[in-house]
């Protein structure tokens, strides 16, 4: 048990200081639209020509390849520095991209893995359907083969920017009669192909505030090619890079999150005034609540990160994800609380606002809250199903 | 970085749960036990001969050499066993008499002397001379008594205590009085600048309600795949899983705080207030939440004195009301620096 750091690793720490200091994109990140996607793409093009590009990505596929300290290193001072985070480049970073290093084929690597890291592409994910979302595998978007291609009819839904994407990991049933996790194949799906009509799905945050669409699939063709891993093994494909990074990302939010806290401490102490000191406030009482809570949820992803660096694999980390998902959503919420009335404007412009809203997406995404139970209670406690 | 146990470690918390669960075992507050006051003051001699009683102190002045972090683990363990809360009263005497070189060090460390614990009830003055009211916890037929707070921590002769009035404890594991103190000296005064007793105590009551945290989610864990309703283990039910779960992810955050908050210590880095404070609220909201959801996980017969889910409610109000109940930590909480 200890909090050291080598020498070595200081000295890396200042480096990644030094450069981020210097190379950080300072404008505000857009929060939709085409202007984000090229926001995203050129922060990531600087890191690559900084020499920054893909930290946890094996050396031999042009990453960094850093040892999990390291990465925690690089994701604690990009957050000290606001480094924006390019959400656009979330999949191909840190889910294609190590999917294919894990299971690709050596064509689909010389492709896909230096277009990702130079910043050129955007991926988007096609896993959930209208009728499979916590059930995944229970997934019904089809495909047969016809000579060379693979035909695919369905639809995909809750794909994050797949209107702003170039390509799309896409998982779908190749054997009918297998049992669910055993019929499924991982393809890569050109989002350009004929035949595929995107349907923008508008969120809650505000007016035509698009950041999901649904895909149709009418007989889209995708090359057999691009299947990766074998036919009909793409549960498992999928799940082999889940968790990729084990935990080092999450310190990013984090220290992202504490900062946060922090301003809302200030801005709290200007909005009560010197009558009503925050100390004696409900807000104040909350706010001292939230800093603890918030340190604790960091000190897990540090544990988090400890097993994985140990070479222990379990379930351990969703006792983190709940316990960080929770806190987060209700940090946005007391920020709106201290913006008092003023809540009721501007949700585009203001962060507070309209991350507060955004905020009830951390509960659903990748898993629900009670999904994550389920996991915790079964895989972690042993609980029967 | 790293939050995991050593092999050393891990082997000092084997042991220590060996000695334990076969010495103290939470069974022993089970009806017809008496359920009043604590015996464990019998344990400090074997305590102090395998060596947890000066864990964290240079082995110069005769401890074990160790740091705050095997000392947080051991609270873990005593906490999860319902130690009397009086341990702590000797740890911090040993710590402060280890910082002033007293003569006292030697018995103290021998486990011979009874350490009662002071607890303000309201307005209290701690310094070079002490006065207030306090409850004394586990005082009975202890020659000492230990008081804490931000300012610093004083041993004090029990004698120095006026007005003692015996009351019945809520947890009536231990023994409860009320007590005055008019302009007392203590045998020993350390102020917060000096040794940073204060921060220490917030960091082992922390720990000590993180063990109390786990037992009861393990209590509710091996309940609920045992009992049967509907014809099934009511642990396959989602109403009871999640519970536990919550209960799961309450006991490892409070864990992991509590890591973090001893790491901090151990290594003297920047942060100790913060993170021991955080420590603190963290585990001791878990631990009570924990002891909560477990008397209901259990039904019925956890409102009963014959299962043991009621002692970890009682203990967990009183490690939450000890040297800093809940409100007056967020409020230090909100004024700690944070350490980035």
């Amino acid at each position: 048990m200890d909090l050291h750091f080598s020498r070595e690793d200081k000295l890396f720490r200042e480096e990644a200081r030094a450069w981020l200091h210097d190379n950080v994109i300072r404008e505000r990140r857009p929060h939709a639209g085409e202007e984000m996607r090229e926001f995203d793409l050129a922060w990531q093009r600087k890191q690559y020509a900084g020499g920054w590009a893909g930290v946890a990505w094996p050396k031999e596929f042009g990453g960094l390849g850093l040892s999990l300290t390291r990465q925690l290193i690089w994701h604690e001072e990009y957050a000290r520095a606001d480094a924006p985070d390019n959400h656009l480049c979330f999949v191909a970073l840190n889910h294609a991209g190590p999917t294919i290093i894990a299971r690709g084929n050596a064509a689909q690597k010389q492709l896909h893995l230096p277009q990702i890291l130079r910043g050129e592409v955007i991926w988007c994910q096609g896993f959930s359907e209208p009728n499979a979302g916590s059930d995944l595998a229970s997934l019904k978007t089809h495909a047969h083969v016809d000579g060379d291609d693979l035909v695919v009819n369905g639809s995909k839904i809750w794909t994050s920017h797949g209107h702003l994407s170039d390509w799309q990991e896409l998982l779908v049933r190749t054997d009918t009669e297998a049992p669910k996790h055993k019929g499924i194949s991982w393809v890569i799906c050109d989002m350009k192909s004929p035949g595929i009509t995107l349907r923008p799905i508008q969120i809650m945050t505000s007016p035509n505030q698009v950041h999901f669409v649904q895909c149709f699939y009418d007989d889209v063709r995708i090359p057999r090619s691009n299947i990766v891993g074998d036919m009909n093994d793409g549960w498992n494909v999928a799940m082999s890079t889940l968790g990729f990074e084990r935990g080092t990302a999450q310190v990013r939010d984090q220290i992202r999150y504490a900062f946060l806290v922090e301003k809302m401490i200030r801005k709290a102490e200007e909005r009560l005034g010197s009558d009503c000191p925050l100390s004696r406030d409900e807000i104040g009482a909350r706010l001292a609540q939230l800093r603890a809570d918030m340190a604790a949820a960091r000190a897990m992803t540090y544990m988090v990160v400890s097993r994985a660096e140990a070479g222990i694999q379990d379930s351990q980390s969703s006792l983190m994800r709940a316990m960080v998902g929770e806190t987060q959503q209700r940090a946005r919420r007391l920020a709106l609380d201290i913006l008092g009335p003023y809540a009721l404007e501007n949700p585009e412009e203001d962060d507070w606002v309209y991350f507060y809203l955004r905020s009830f997406s951390i509960t659903i995404a990748a898993g629900t809250a009670q999904i994550q139970r389920n996991i915790i209670g079964e895989r972690v406690l042993g609980l029967p199903r | 970085m790293n939050f995991l146990l050593s092999d050393e470690q891990t082997q000092i918390v084997d042991t220590l749960k060996s000695f334990l669960t076969g010495q103290a075992p939470v069974a022993r507050f089970r009806p017809p036990a008496p359920q009043i006051g604590n015996s464990d003051h019998h344990l400090w001699p074997q305590l102090a001969e395998l060596g947890y009683l000066g864990i964290a102190l240079s082995e110069a002045a005769g401890g074990i050499g160790l740091t705050a972090a095997e000392e947080m683990l051991a609270y873990r363990e005593f906490g999860r066993q319902l130690l009397s809360p009086a341990v702590l009263g000797l740890t911090l005497a040993v710590h402060l008499a280890a910082y002033e070189n007293s003569d006292l060090l030697p018995e103290l460390l021998r486990g011979r002397m009874r350490v009662g614990l002071a607890n303000p009830l309201g307005a209290v003055t701690l310094g070079p001379t002490c006065a207030g009211t306090f409850h004394l916890m586990d005082g009975q037929d202890a020659a000492w008594i230990l008081a804490c707070g931000p300012a610093g921590a004083a041993l004090l002769r029990s004698d120095a205590f006026t007005e003692i009035v015996p009351v019945a404890a809520t947890d009536s594991a231990v023994t409860l009085g009320r007590a005055r103190l008019t302009a007392a000296e203590p045998r020993i005064w350390v102020a917060s600048s000096q040794w940073p007793s204060y921060q220490r105590a917030q960091l082992l009551i922390g720990a000590y309600a993180v063990g109390m945290a786990e037992a009861t989610r393990d209590m509710a864990v091996d309940y609920a795949k045992t009992r049967q309703q509907f014809g099934k283990p009511i642990g396959s039910f989602q109403a009871i899983k999640h519970l536990c779960a919550d209960m799961a992810i309450r006991s490892e955050a409070a864990l992991c705080q509590s890591i973090f908050a001893a790491l901090v210590q151990a290594e003297a880095l920047p942060g100790a207030e913060f993170h021991s404070t955080a420590g603190k609220l963290v585990a001791t909201g878990a631990a009570l939440q924990n002891a909560a959801q477990n008397i209901q996980v259990h039904g019925a017969i956890g409102f009963t004195a014959e299962a043991d889910a009621h002692v970890y409610l009682k203990r967990g109000h009183l490690m939450e009301q000890l040297w800093g109940d809940t409100r007056q930590l967020r409020e230090s909480m909100l004024a700690a620096e944070f350490p980035g």
